[in-house]
């Protein structure tokens, strides 16, 4: 009887304060959220106001400003370090890059078909005590006696392999339609077959193309055999 | 439904998170694109700038890392230059568009390779998709002073109407290397 009923109120008043102090918790990270999004706004119509200003100071050919004043050393140098670093940006779009390290230099060679720019591969030479590299590769006889020729036939062969690469699967997204499976490419994609077809009136004429690019260094095949199957 | 507004003060969070750092981002780049400093004035920056922190470094970044990190950076670039040919006189760049996914610039650079020197203008417009950022360049516009040598002056074109400027930089580097040989070569006979 009483002991229940007191068991009862018990488990009630135990719920209604876990309800109570769900309720806080709730409202309090809703105040805080609110703050945040306030905080926020308030960060974000500075900024802008800030931006628009830089926009207008462009036209009148002030530079900053919202520092009138002397602007302090380290900004100085901080600009500097920006400017050395997008000079070196620069460079990896000329397609040989690298960087000084400890025991040498680390190549960058960059490829690109066109203006697009696509893979790039990172090349560790060490070279104290003399030139060696981590791993096999194409040119190696140069690599002794002219770096720079090394670097350059390393560049022109990566660059016709990725354009061909790049041509490839250009060729399969914008043509699937006409295409008939999928092209059939060998690792150096140098050797391209596929077939497609091409519908005039009511027929279709299927095709069969094979490409051979016989110079690895070129994008651009040097043998086309196109037959109607 | 206090959930829902949770989620909706959540989602503005983000946005307005992203808004700010783009904002920075673009108030930055254009501090750094509308400034120019001498070499003159860099160098009597560091040395202030380490006069300064004489006794106790402040921050996080002690005078000693920036001084450092410049050199490091200056000692790539000069390697780089002297190891292609290929030296660069003026750079200059605007963002003209910047957004999370698209920032476009603008870019001017002027230089020389051996004994040839070029103009160029070229718009670079890197895209992000997710995790993959690519990068290309557009707008090419090359101007070479051997205007004379018609080999020299087809080839800029048709690299202008390609839009490489990969091709450009490798094919000069390589023309002008040959061009140093031929030229050695034929003092040598006279």
């Amino acid at each position: 009887g009483v002991f229940t009923h007191l068991e009862m109120l018990e488990v009630q008043a135990h719920e209604a304060a876990l309800k109570q102090e769900e309720m806080e918790e709730q409202e309090e990270k809703l105040a805080r959220l609110k703050a945040r999004v306030q905080q926020l706004r308030l960060q974000r119509d500075e900024l802008r106001a800030k931006v628009d200003l830089q926009q207008k100071g462009q036209l009148g050919k002030e530079g900053a400003v919202s520092d009138p004043a002397q602007p302090s050393a380290r900004a100085v140098l901080e600009w500097k370090i920006r400017s050395v670093k997008a000079m070196l940006q620069i460079f990896c779009l000329t397609g040989i890059s690298g960087k000084l390290t400890k025991r040498g230099v680390c190549f960058c060679i960059s490829t690109a078909y066109e203006g697009t720019y696509l893979d790039s591969y990172y090349l560790d030479l060490l070279t104290k005590p003399e030139v060696k590299m981590h791993s096999n590769c194409i040119a190696k006889k140069y690599l002794q006696t002219d770096i720079r020729r090394f670097l350059s036939v390393l560049s022109d062969h990566l660059n016709a392999y990725v354009g061909r690469r790049y041509q490839a699967d250009q060729l399969q997204e914008h043509f699937s339609d006409q295409i008939e499976g999928t092209l059939q490419r060998n690792s150096l994609h140098n050797l391209l077959v596929f077939n497609y077809k091409v519908s005039s009136e009511n027929q279709t004429f299927p095709f069969n193309v094979r490409l051979l690019y016989g110079d690895l260094c070129c994008s651009l095949p040097t043998e086309v055999t196109i037959s109607c199957t | 439904m206090d959930n829902s507004i949770c989620q909706a003060y959540e989602d503005e969070i983000q946005s307005l998170e992203e808004e700010v750092k783009l904002l920075t981002e673009m108030y930055e780049d254009c501090q750094q694109e509308s400034t120019f400093f001498s070499d003159k004035e860099v160098l009597m920056s560091i040395k202030s700038f380490q006069r300064e922190f004489q006794g106790e470094p402040k921050g996080h970044e002690f005078p000693s890392d920036l001084k450092a990190e410049l050199e490091s950076l200056e000692t790539d670039l000069s390697f780089l230059m002297k190891f292609t040919g290929i030296q660069f006189t003026s750079h200059s760049k605007k963002t003209v568009e910047k957004t999370r996914n698209r920032t476009v610039q603008k870019h001017r650079l002027s230089g020389n390779c051996h004994s040839f020197s070029f103009q160029l203008e070229f718009q670079l417009l890197e895209m992000k998709n997710k995790e993959i950022v690519s990068v290309a360049t557009t707008n090419l516009s090359i101007i070479m002073a051997f205007g004379e040598d018609s080999d020299v002056s087809k080839f800029v074109s048709s690299t202008e109407e390609q839009g490489s400027l990969l091709t450009f930089f490798r094919s000069l580097s390589s023309y002008t290397e040959w061009y140093e040989h031929r030229r050695c070569t034929f003092l040598h006979f006279k």
